[in-house]
């Protein structure tokens, strides 16, 4: 055996994110247990698109062995989903999103990030102009243009097909629900996508919170949580919506900060990391930090109270940004669970990404189709009627690939069958 | 043919190299148990490991073993008995048998069922090959991957590449309970019922034997089909098997020299051999075997299920080989092996095992000049 | 890390489109920022980039790809998931030929408890797919979950179970081989006793040195009725060395018999994977007792009164397999947990006999605090299976001069006690320069020309397991050594 001197070569990006992450690159030991993990290593079967290729080539970048432009770092590190399963499958801890995110952030720097995702990005940071594009988006749900276009072959059918996938068929009014509160005060995190297409999901939060006896409270000021921009490497519009939303919150004196959508929650509890390099605003980030909860958590705490029959066959799959990034793996079971007669069916790789991360889709579409590919494989082999998932962009993502694919499995959130059950309980 | 005893790894190699240098081929004997065999080795003269003998190293507390080749089976059992070990290799015949022959030819016995054969107990070995160069596989340690395996090569070699010199196996230590039943199996295909049970049950006996009716009454255990049974463990555990064991019939505890019985069975002058499929085809193998044997008196026939193998000892009588080879002539899907045959059936059931381009390559390697038990596992190509 | 240009003449733009032309542009990579991934396994000390990397899909592909390579003679290094962990799958500017893709289940009998599975079929997917058949793959490396059945058959993988139901060349009855020169063979007897050489046996573990495996029959073990994982704790390394020689000595052959240093056990408890091991303890024992449920209840308390009496401060029976996996998690994972201590690892993997591990322990701490390293012990006790890992700052020179020197001379250590160089992690390039210590020129000579069987021109996976000086001495043998005839 020979134990080589390494000399430290030169930093090749001084000052960059990616510098600052250095001792997150050392604890990788090459040792590959990530690889099993990784959706893009299973599809592609390439290592270069596994989380140990990438950190090599993330060390490559700050040794200067390779150059920010180069074709092969554009296209690996592009092709990461971020999903951070591989987090969880790594002993040695390497906080991998957050090196993805720094070497995002680094490569952002020499090479603007691409026209359709700045596109997307720039809206979402707009409260106003968001609000108009959900609107646009619900208009075309409802005449059904949605549904006609997501037929077109390429990204622009698929992507009528995610619009299309997030109708929900009318459900009788819901009567407003009266909470004792003794569980504690809410705000809620609406949302971009929440609140523009799934409103009705976030309705059915504030009901099934209120039965397991949450007080809701009301934060205006609220936007996007920046998940979006800082997964793309726009890290400073990621800055200033946390901070946004920071204020936002503390107005509300809530006790809990709930959040539907994975992605959102991971993100908010990631806000001391993004906002360490200033002092003040990571104390208050962590205060808030420390009050997000996922609804499935909050409803897991409080029991949560058990439904009315809801005779389904139902597979979870569980977000990544839900098991992986905030390790929540048993409370989605536990509200599932709380409806009597809905059957869990095991769904394999029920823990492995569906390929739609974010904007990825958008941006990757290839990939991000082997990656649905395979998810729908595991669906159609385990026959649900529904696959839950508690993540607006998963919901998109396989309802799309269901819709497109003429399944008649849909997808929806654990929270509205939850919603349902309670409606249909006895009354009391 | 002319023996030479050798005291010594050099005396041996240079007894080799000698027979290099004179074109001789040597036949490489321990105690000289299979030199009746029927083989077709062509050898003009031959060599004794027997006085390379006594154990090198034994060290209970690591549970392994190191002899020199001469070294008889029964030494190594009185020794470890001692610590209340064992070696778990039961090779038919008796413990008068060297290590080193039960090594070179991968012998095994019943208690191959739980415990595998020499390829799963030798640890390491010294041999002196064909072109009087001594070498080492494997080591003294329990596990062990350094450098190419040459120990699993060596064993079951039939001493082709190598005489070996020194062995180093892996012991076991004896349990709490080790106990033997007798199940008489009275409905027919009982080979495959015993094989079902075994699947379905959750331990492995340490050895499971079906006999036939002949056999039986030769063991003096009864009449019929029978199984045999060896269950080790704790006391708790044996009791527990031998209950499960009940649904193939009454078991009746019996003396376990019962087993050195089964493994001293052979008669003088017997032809011997083995049938083997997958262990699920047992009942058609188990089933073939009879057939064979159904046109010899006395043949005894004992089946392993777990394993899949047959094995028949058909004694010597006059239409015994005249049968034997019209039976063999009928196509199988089983493989045959050979323990003892008369020379002009062994092309018959194991024609060349050791004649394929690999092995060829090995063996011309190895002993480049054919020194060693030449033509015995068929000939180079 | 350098990036250095393929230095074999004929690995060209020309062989890149031959080779793309057989398995598909995507598959083959010739850039050499696409190779920087490929220049280590699992044991990055070493870095050495291939000249090209080619990945084929199905068994035709393999087969096309090393014929190409033969009719060129051109070297080349198979490669699994690269979790190895002696080096050996590096391909030094030659060609590597991945064969991750190919992970099909092909067959399962579970009559007869056989499953056949192409080499790129990673080890604990075999155990998943035929768990509902109440069976396992038993080789259990740490690695289980991203290593292959084709590496564990290249370097005859062990791992904690390995104790009870034995390495993978006790599980392994047949292989379809491709050989170098692009002949197809089978070995081994699928169904029924196999007379003859055993290559099967010669084949696992030979290191990537014979050739490709296209198939492998593989055993299967049933699933055991009952489980029991009892996890003690002994204020000295000694006394639970004790308590191993004692369990060992009694006949119960536990499934796995694990033992665990204060250094691991504080790695581990810090990581993600903290199992509740008691981080005050010198060593922990993780002994796990399988089989029937009749029976096993005395054998765990035979084993628990056994910790007890040779000094265990406290013996922990897991409750449920909740309990059971975390207490596994710990242990399995330690390898990577170790990475958090410091920027760079090695691991050892040595053997010794059982009776010898006080002895050989206490010569390794001694080593450790006279070389000031930090050594780490995890490792499977109950065959003497050391791995002492020494993380370590690779960029300070004078530590990595102190770990070399320590690393050596544990290895020392454990070849005067009697024991191996390796145990599991193969020679690969890590232990060539130790494989002098065990086998004598003859020896080595011997295994080189075993291998020239397999592969006359030694292009499959070269430079490793035999040093080349023992190679070179066999072909100048002849004139020096009168009774050796060159072939």
């Amino acid at each position: 055996m020979s134990t080589p001197v390494v000399v430290p070569p030169e930093c090749a990006l001084p000052g960059s994110p990616l510098s600052n992450a250095q001792a997150g690159i050392d604890a990788c030991v090459h040792c590959g247990f990530c690889l099993q993990a990784c959706p893009t290593y299973l599809t592609l079967e390439d290592e270069n698109d596994s989380p140990r290729g990438r950190i090599v080539l993330m060390r490559a970048l700050l040794e200067g062995t390779l150059a920010p432009g180069n074709e092969s770092v554009e296209t690996h590190i592009g092709q990461c989903l971020g999903c951070r399963a591989c987090e969880t499958a790594c002993p040695s801890g390497v906080p991998y999103g957050q090196l993805l995110e720094a070497t995002r952030e680094t490569l952002a720097q020499h090479r603007p990030i691409p026209a359709i995702a700045r596109i997307i990005l720039w809206i979402f940071e707009r409260p106003l102009l968001l609000t108009i594009a959900m609107a646009g988006g619900r208009v075309t749900r409802a005449l059904g243009i949605a549904k006609l276009l997501a037929r077109l072959p390429g990204r622009p059918g698929f992507a009528m097909a995610m619009l299309s996938s997030t109708s929900r068929s009318k459900t009788s009014a819901r009567a407003a629900v009266r909470s004792t509160g003794e569980k504690g005060r809410v705000a809620l995190l609406t949302g971009c996508v929440m609140e523009g297409l799934f409103t009705e999901t976030n309705r059915a939060t504030e009901r099934v919170l209120a039965t397991n006896a949450y007080a809701m409270a009301s934060a205006p000021g609220q936007g996007c949580c920046g998940a979006l921009h800082v997964h793309a490497g726009d890290a400073d519009a990621a800055r200033r919506l946390a901070k946004t939303n920071i204020a936002a919150f503390e107005r509300t004196n809530a006790d809990y900060i709930c959040v539907n959508a994975a992605g959102c929650g991971a993100m908010m509890k990631e806000y001391p990391h993004l906002l360490a390099a200033e002092p003040e605003w990571a104390a208050r980030a962590a205060q808030l930090s420390s009050k997000v909860r996922d609804v499935s958590e909050l409803l897991s705490a409080a029991g949560p109270v058990r439904g009315g029959a809801v005779r389904t066959l139902v597979a979870y799959d569980a977000p990544c940004h839900l098991v992986h990034a905030q390790r929540i793996v048993a409370p989605p079971l536990d509200v599932l669970r709380a409806i009597p007669e809905l059957e869990l069916v095991p769904l394999n790789e029920s823990d492995v990404c569906c390929g739609s991360a974010g904007i990825y889709n958008l941006v990757e579409p290839h990939v991000s189709d082997v990656v649905l590919a395979r998810k729908l494989e595991n669906i159609s082999a385990a026959r649900p009627d529904l696959v839950a998932t508690g993540n607006p962009g998963c919901l998109m993502q396989i309802g799309a690939g269901l819709l497109r694919a003429g399944s008649p499995t849909r997808a929806v959130h654990p929270v509205e069958l939850l919603d349902e059950s309670y409606a249909r309980r006895a009354p009391r | 043919m002319t023996e030479t005893l050798t005291a010594s790894v050099d005396a041996l190699r240079e007894c080799v190299l000698d027979a290099g240098a004179r074109g001789v081929a040597l036949r490489v004997v321990g105690r000289g148990a299979w030199l009746d065999a029927g083989r077709g080795a062509r050898t003009t003269e031959s060599i004794s490991t027997r006085e390379l003998a006594g154990i090198i190293e034994y060290v209970p507390g690591d549970l392994t073993l190191t002899a020199r080749a001469g070294t008889t089976l029964a030494e190594i059992r009185e020794a470890t008995a001692e610590h209340n070990q064992r070696l778990a290799l039961d090779p038919h015949g008796t413990d008068d048998g060297t290590l080193g022959a039960t090594v070179a030819t991968a012998s095994a016995g019943p208690l191959a069922a739980s415990f595998g054969t020499p390829r799963d107990l030798t640890l390491g070995v010294e041999f002196v090959m064909g072109t009087g160069a001594v070498a080492r596989g494997g080591g003294r340690v329990v596990k062990n991957v350094a450098g190419f395996d040459l120990t699993r090569l060596l064993t079951g070699s039939w001493g082709t590449l190598g005489i070996l010199t020194e062995i180093t196996v892996r012991l076991h230590a004896r349990p709490e309970a080790d106990e033997s039943f007798a199940v008489s199996l009275e409905r027919p295909g009982s080979a495959e019922s015993v094989r079902r049970v075994l699947r379905r049950l959750p331990f492995t006996p340490y050895a499971c034997e079906i006999v036939n009716d002949t056999f039986a009454a030769f063991l003096g255990i009864g009449h019929g089909e029978t199984a045999l049974l060896r269950l080790g463990g704790n006391a708790a555990a044996v009791r527990a098997q031998r209950t499960a064991f009940a649904e193939l019939g009454v078991p009746r505890e019996i003396d376990a020299a019962v087993w050195t019985r089964l493994r001293q069975a052979e008669p003088a002058g017997a032809i011997v051999f083995r049938m083997s499929h997958s262990a699920s085809e047992i009942a058609r193998t188990w089933t073939e075997a009879n057939a064979v044997a159904v046109g010899c008196a006395g043949t005894l026939l004992h089946a392993s299920p777990t394993r899949g193998v047959v094995r028949c000892i058909v004694p010597s009588s006059d239409g015994a080989a005249g049968w034997l080879r019209r039976a063999f002539g009928a196509p199988t899907m089983t493989t045959r092996i050979g323990e003892r045959l008369p020379v002009d059936l062994w092309p018959m059931v194991s024609s060349a095992p050791a004649s394929d381009p690999i092995s060829s390559g090995i063996k011309r390697t190895f002993d480049p000049k054919s020194v060693l038990n030449a033509g015995i596992l068929g000939e180079v190509q | 890390m350098t990036l250095t240009a393929a230095p074999a003449s004929k690995i060209d733009q020309a062989l890149a489109s031959r080779l793309a032309a057989i398995v598909g542009e995507r598959r083959v990579l010739f850039r050499p920022s696409e190779l920087l991934t490929y220049a280590s396994d699992g044991l990055p000390s070493y870095s050495k980039q291939p000249g090209l990397a080619v990945f084929p899909g199905t068994r035709e592909e393999v087969i096309a790809v090393v014929r190409e390579l033969a009719r060129l003679g051109l070297p080349f290094v198979p490669r699994g998931a690269g979790t190895g962990l002696s080096g050996g799958a590096l391909a030094d500017g030659v060609v590597l030929v991945g064969l991750n893709r190919l992970s099909r289940i092909l067959s399962i009998d579970a009559e007869n408890g056989r499953a056949v599975v192409e080499p790129g079929v990673v080890n604990v997917s075999l155990s998943r797919a035929v768990a509902a058949l109440g069976y396992h793959y038993a080789p259990d490396p740490s690695s289980q979950t991203a290593c292959t059945i084709g590496g564990n058959v290249a370097e005859n993988a062990g791992g904690p179970h390995c104790l009870k139901y034995g390495v993978t060349t006790n599980h392994v009855v047949a292989l379809t081989v491709l050989l170098p020169s692009g002949e197809v063979v089978t070995l081994g007897n699928a169904s029924g006793e196999q007379e003859g050489y055993d290559l099967v046996g010669t084949f696992v573990g030979s290191e990537g040195c014979f050739g490709i495996a296209l198939d492998v029959t593989v055993r299967l073990s049933r699933n055991p009725e009952s489980v029991r994982t009892l996890l003690a704790d002994f204020l000295s390394i000694d006394a639970a060395a004790r308590a191993v020689s004692a369990i060992v000595a009694t006949g119960i052959v536990p499934a796995a018999l694990e033992m665990i240093d204060q250094a691991t056990i504080r790695a581990v408890e810090s990581s993600i994977y903290a199992a509740g091991y008691p981080v005050d303890a010198a060593a922990a024992l993780l002994i796990e007792l399988d089989g029937a449920t009749a029976g096993l209840e005395h054998d765990v308390a035979t084993v628990e009164a056994l910790c007890a009496s040779n000094g265990a401060r406290t013996v922990r029976v897991a409750r449920d397999d909740a309990e059971r996996a975390r207490l596994w998690q710990g242990r399995k994972k330690a390898f990577g947990a170790m990475g958090r201590l410091a920027s760079h690892l090695v691991v050892q993997d040595a053997v010794v006999p059982r009776t010898k591990l006080p002895e050989v322990l206490a010569q390794i701490a001694e080593i450790g605090v006279r070389q000031r390293v930090r050594i780490c012990n995890v490792f499977h006790a109950g065959d003497g299976n050391l791995h002492p890992n020494i993380p370590y700052d690779a960029s300070d020179a004078d530590e990595s001069a102190r770990v070399h020197l320590a690393m050596r001379e544990i290895m020392t250590a454990c070849v005067n006690a009697g024991g191996s160089i390796t145990g599991e992690h193969g020679v690969g390039l890590d232990k060539l320069p130790y494989m002098d210590l065990i086998f004598t020129p003859e020896s080595l000579a011997t295994m080189c020309a075993l291998r020239e069987v397999f592969d006359p021109d030694r292009r499959s996976n070269p430079g490793k397991v035999v040093p080349v000086h023992a190679c070179r001495e066999w072909h100048m043998a002849p004139s020096a050594r009168p009774h050796r005839e060159i072939l």
